[in-house]
């Protein structure tokens, strides 16, 4: 099990997400830079015009692949603290469901390690999206995640 | 001595599309010692044709960690056929 700083944040929520609690959650005073990515619920899909989404998971498991992640990038690039919240249920145009925060001494390891959370997050983590249009709704196509664990100790 | 072989009991888990093409959240089942995720998820195919289309894009996961389809099964797993994930 790969571990991650207690001042670390993962979690799945109901609720709606709170950018600005967890963008205080990563900030410290040796810090000097804190990259977000805040993905919210875009009002179409494919041309076709979005009413809603819902959001579902394997929660105990997608809670660890994002901890994993968590894991990956502390190692790979110099940064403090990771915030890193997936919503789940029903989200309306305009909402969040996925908010990263990335804190670090210096820029550029907080942008390369918001971007490999949330690129990684979206092949990995066992969450599901459904869409819901006026006429139907229809499961995301999704990525196939990879089976073989990228980064497992020999133990 | 029975002529069976020795099975073992699993939890299996369904989510997205798996889950409303069974209609199953979740179940407990019995599988011979031996059998793999695989052979695993043709029983479900034979039960629920319906998911023979979809059997290129689902994953296997064991114990909450995705695993290769000849994964072996063990008494107590949890198991699960992933459909892409579309978090995000």
């Amino acid at each position: 099990m790969p571990t991650t700083p207690e001042s670390d944040l993962y979690e799945l929520i109901q609720a709606a997400v709170d950018p600005a609690a967890l963008v205080r959650h990563v900030r410290a005073g040796q810090d000097g830079a804190i990259v977000t990515f805040d993905g919210f619920v875009r009002n179409e899909s494919h041309g076709r015009a979005t009413k809603y989404l819902e959001y579902e998971a394997y929660e105990p498991m997608a809670l660890a692949k994002m901890r994993e992640i968590g894991a990956q990038i502390h190692e790979r690039y110099a940064i403090h603290r990771v915030a890193m919240v997936h919503r789940l249920g029903r989200m309306d145009i305009g909402e969040t469901s996925v908010f990263i925060a990335v804190s670090a001494p210096h820029r550029a390891a907080a942008f390369d390690a918001c971007r490999f959370a949330i690129d990684t997050l979206k092949r990995t983590v066992p969450i599901w999206k459904k869409e819901y249009f006026q006429d139907g709704a229809i499961w995301a196509e999704g990525k196939i995640p990879p089976t073989a664990p990228k980064t497992k100790p020999a133990s | 001595m029975p002529s069976v072989s020795p099975s073992v009991r699993v939890k299996v888990l369904f989510f997205g599309r798996v889950r409303e093409l069974t209609g199953l959240t979740e179940e407990n089942g019995e599988i011979s010692e031996g059998a793999t995720l695989g052979d695993l998820l043709e029983r479900y195919i034979q039960r629920y044709p319906q998911l023979a289309g979809f059997r290129a894009s689902l994953v296997a996961s064991r114990n909450q960690e995705f695993a290769a389809w000849d994964t072996r099964i063990a008494g107590g797993d949890e198991i699960a056929f992933l459909p892409p994930v579309s978090g995000g």
